[in-house]
């Protein structure tokens, strides 16, 4: 009986003690990205640019979605996530995850994220002729964002849709098997299936003029900003010196292709899409006072809100504009 | 309040229950040897020691306890996180929690860094002699500015005054913060704003307040304020960099040259460019960093460590709730707000999760639109129109009714009919239950029925035909051993994404561990049984049916019992494939939005349905195979 008493205290004791490891010192710096997203900085990531440039190792580990990155990230096995999209950030802070955004990866339209509706459904009739049907949807990330905001400006009733939660991939597969009516994804190739069924619903010019674009960012865990603003500075540093080369067209493509998981041809196409903004812009129209992320962060924090996890009343509280070159 | 005495009633239920138990050991005179099932009977109180320490971890180690009993208790610590927030970017300058400072590990790099890069540059083939006694130069160049921030002599006598001003106001602080007048008091109007602050802050757990960031105690605004005066020092701190004259001289002298290179280089002189690019990113690296001669920051750091301790016995009583009562993580905090950090964070309290349920099971609220378990009222006409096939009209006599040339459609007896089977006819509703937990639970009900439907004469055939046997053998033993998950794709691809595809991975599932355990049954049963039989006069149906089945029945029972856990893990992951409706379409979604409780309100539900059908099979076992293990 004893025995059995104090094995239990001490496992107690021993659980404790080995939940509460601490995190050494940067050796190394572990970033989580992902595949099928072509960025200018992949060219760097392959020639090793980052490892020099931060002089230590960097770790890159692919992740299928935004919110794996925030579990990651919590855990304590990523100090940084690329090209995070913004709404697995805004969920995730929502959540009081310990993370801040410090700067802005990717700014895509309808290109890189789009609902594919089946042939027959268009912007005029989506609203009659989505009631009642299956459409797929990876709750939770971006493409939950442009699903939501297409529905609104195509003025369909989300109430009435059956809403099923697929990751991209099985959801392009389900609208090509003719399951759904619509899905909403991200990722080239998972796009380039669906179209082969059907069109997106609305044009890459339909959904700007509408206000709806895509934005991915840069987070990084509280505790690497504090320990390491050095090397946080660095790594969007480096970054911007991709983007600035990309927009000079001095990319290499092909390593970027092979990088990303794709062909020569759908990466330099999902790349036109994507628009790469330099730190000046981003100061003055995007992480200003009422600039344009600072709206999107409120718009998507309000509209992902749940019970246990509301609103922030300040999104500024987690953008911190000091890292940008 | 509740949680309170149920920590105690646990406690209590665990303690009385193990003295009852060393009390019946000592009573209890027991005859049954070692071995003997009869010594594993009874035990309640075992059961009630079970299940209150199991709650027992859950409120301690989900921080409940310490909500219960001490609800300030987060709100202090947010504050000490706070202080420990402002002091970790200094802290981590030197070695106080790390081995080494932060400079020593930086300039060990570097110069590691800049051997390596000499020694790569000089063995490179692509670049002119020229350019490798550039490169190299220049990289000696860099290596040379290292001493210039470390040495004693060139550190500006400004900067030092600096550092000796930021010292003397953490030496201040440290003096101030063990007072009883620090933080010094506010004016009336500020006094007001704070209070009124106070009166709308939430308590801690409060729908959508994690821990209530604002000071609500005398030490909480004791660290509140030291933490705003340390935030001021790290950052004046760290927007300091001791670039002296010497070193920003040498720095521009390196700049120029790099870009007197790279001006001249041009389009198609990539490599040249790659290098030059790192080694203006090494001196950047260096210049960004804060180095400092060895000895310049001696002062900062014992008043960092001195601070430290001043602010860990002011602690006091927060420093024993931190250790006792939370487990395995504690309070941090991020700006101005704090949250959670360990398992407070991902192991939701028992008060929020019943909670939470709570409100889930509210029809109205639900999960997604969808109730988690509720009723709906549904015609019989669907029912019928669902279980009978369409096909009774078309094999009617006549033919469908053609519209007539007024107009109109007059329906006649074989469109009745197909009106009938489709359950296109006016009934009655009656009341049939919907929502999460029914679908999940009627998924693998249906599953699992189909499997036993199918599987159990299948594997008895099996078990007693030579032809049967080899026949199906090769098909059975080639798709059991696949793990069910493997064909979840392709199921869904084939099936779609409706029950049709869930419900026949789960006969996949269940279809082969009944195949199995019949089969198993029916080859074992006993020679001497079915002789028996068969000189009694029994027919080979008679046999089947009254001696091989019921021997089978318990393997049977046994294997549908193994089939329920083998279902319910197969489901979840099917509705996570492609969710719909479900407990894993729940669990699925809420782990996208970062709500833990409805992730382990989830869970729980899934353990105890998992336990009812378990208890079910279990009680039929007992009914209806009274002879097993006795015959």
């Amino acid at each position: 009986m004893k025995k059995i008493i104090s094995f239990i205290l001490a496992s107690i004791v021993a659980l404790s003690f080995s939940i509460s490891v601490a995190n050494s010192a940067a050796k190394e710096v572990r970033v989580a990205f992902f595949l099928e997203w072509a960025t200018p900085n992949q060219e760097d990531k392959v020639k090793k640019a980052f490892d020099k440039a931060l002089g230590v190792p960097v770790k890159w580990t692919n992740f299928a979605t935004g919110g794996e990155m925030t579990e990651a990230m919590l855990s304590g096995d990523i100090d940084i996530s690329f090209s995070q999209g913004l709404t697995p950030f805004v969920n995730a802070v929502n959540a009081k995850a310990p993370i801040k955004l410090v700067d802005i990866a990717v700014i895509y339209g309808m290109g890189g994220t789009t609902c594919v509706a089946a042939k027959g459904i268009n912007k005029g009739n989506a609203s009659s002729k989505l009631d009642g049907q299956k459409v797929a949807v990876p709750l939770g990330t971006m493409a939950d964002y442009v699903f939501k905001e297409t529905m609104r400006v195509v003025g369909a009733d989300i109430s009435k849709m059956k809403v099923v939660d697929m990751n991209p991939e099985d959801g392009s597969a389900a609208f090509v098997n003719g399951d759904v009516a619509m899905a909403c994804l991200f990722g080239g190739k998972s796009i380039k299936a669906a179209k082969e069924k059907g069109a997106s619903l609305l044009t890459v010019k339909e959904a700007q003029d509408a206000g709806i674009a895509g934005i991915d960012i840069t987070s990084v865990t509280n505790k690497f900003l504090k320990e390491n603003p050095g090397m946080v500075k660095t790594f969007v540093e480096v970054t911007h010196d991709a983007n600035a080369r990309y927009n000079a067209g001095k990319s290499d493509m092909n390593i970027i292709a092979k990088d990303a998981a794709m062909d020569l041809a759908g990466t330099k196409k999902q790349m036109g899409g994507f628009e790469f903004i330099n730190a000046a812009t981003m100061k003055s129209k995007y992480m200003n006072k009422g600039g344009i992320l600072m709206t999107y962060l409120e718009v998507m924090g309000n509209m992902f809100a749940t019970s246990e996890n509301p609103a922030l009343s300040d999104y500024s509280k987690v953008v911190d504009t000091s890292y940008l070159p | 309040m509740i949680t309170g005495i149920i920590t105690f009633l646990t406690i209590f239920a665990v303690i009385g229950s193990i003295l009852y138990g060393q009390r019946l050991i000592k009573t209890e005179k027991s005859d049954a040897v070692f071995g003997n099932p009869e010594r594993a009977k009874g035990g309640i109180h075992w059961v009630i020691v079970g299940s209150s320490f199991l709650l027992f971890t859950w409120l301690y180690y989900s921080w409940d306890i310490a909500k219960a009993f001490y609800p300030k208790s987060a709100n202090e610590l947010c504050q000490v996180a706070k202080v420990n927030e402002s002091l970790l970017s200094l802290k981590y300058l030197f070695p106080i929690e790390e081995r080494s400072h932060k400079s020593t590990a930086l300039i060990k790099r570097e110069n590691i860094n800049i051997s390596e890069k000499i020694n790569i540059i000089q063995n490179l083939s692509g670049l002119s002699n020229e350019d490798k006694a550039k490169f190299v130069n220049l990289l000696n160049k860099t290596r040379q500015t290292i001493p210039l921030l470390t040495n004693e002599k060139y550190i500006e006598y400004e900067t030092k005054n600096t550092i000796t001003n930021l010292t003397n106001r953490i030496n201040k602080l440290t003096e101030e913060f063990p007072k009883e007048s620090y933080p010094p008091a506010l004016s009336e109007a500020e006094e007001n704003k704070r209070i009124e602050a106070l009166n709308n802050q939430l308590g801690w757990g409060a729908t959508g307040m994690e821990v209530p960031p604002l000071p609500e105690s005398k030490v909480g605004m004791k660290f509140n304020a030291a933490a705003k005066e340390l935030n001021l020092i790290s950052d004046e701190f760290f927007s300091m960099r001791n670039h002296n004259p010497q070193y920003l001289r040498l720095l521009k002298e390196i700049r120029d040259e790099i870009k007197e290179y790279k001006d001249a280089l041009n389009e198609d002189q990539t490599l040249e460019m790659t290098y030059i690019k790192e080694i203006r990113k090494l001196g950047q690296r260096i210049e960004y960093e804060s180095v400092f001669p060895p000895n310049a920051l001696d002062g900062m750091e014992l008043a960092i460590r001195n601070f430290d301790k001043v602010q860990k016995d002011q602690q006091g009583s927060i420093r024993i709730k931190d250790m006792l009562l939370f487990p395995g993580g504690t309070i941090v905090a991020s700006g101005p707000t704090c949250a959670e950090d360990g398992p407070g964070r991902w192991l939701p309290k028992p008060s929020d999760t019943f909670r939470i349920f709570g409100d889930l099971l509210k029809p109205s609220v639900g999960f997604k639109m969808i109730p988690m378990i509720w009723y709906e009222m549904m015609g019989v006409n669907r029912i019928v129109g669902f279980f009978l096939p369409d096909w009774i009209a078309d094999v009617m006599p006549g033919k469908y009714p053609v519209h007539t040339s007024d107009g109109t459609v007059e329906p006649n007896f074989k469109s009745k009919v197909l009106d009938v089977v489709t359950g296109e006819f006016e009934a009655f509703k009656i009341p049939v239950p919907t929502g999460h937990i029914w679908d999940s639970f009627l998924r693998v009900f249906l599953g699992l029925t189909l499997g036993i439907i199918f599987g159990v004469p299948l594997g008895i055939f099996m078990g007693l035909n030579r032809f049967a046997k080899g026949f199906f053998d090769p098909l059975v033993e080639l798709y059991r051993p696949v793990p069910p998950l493997a064909w979840a794709p392709l199921v869904i691809t084939v099936f779609g994404i409706d029950n049709v595809g869930k419900v026949f991975l789960l006969f996949m599932v269940s279809f082969s561990i009944m195949i199995i355990s019949a089969r198993a049954g029916a080859s074992g049963t006993q020679l001497s049984k079915i002789h028996a039989a068969h000189s009694l006069g029994a027919s080979r149906w008679q046999i089947l049916k009254e001696v091989i089945f019921p021997n089978s029945l318990p393997e049977i029972l046994t294997g549908v019992r193994v089939a329920v856990g083998m279902c319910w893990g197969t489901l979840v992951a099917a509705e996570f494939l492609a969710g719909t409706s479900g407990i894993g379409f729940v669990e699925n979604v809420a782990r996208k939005y970062m709500q833990y409780e409805v992730i382990w309100i989830t869970i729980f539900v899934m353990g105890m349905l998992g336990l009812i059908f378990d208890v079910t099979i279990r009680k039929i076992i007992d009914k209806t195979i009274p002879w097993r293990g006795k015959g």
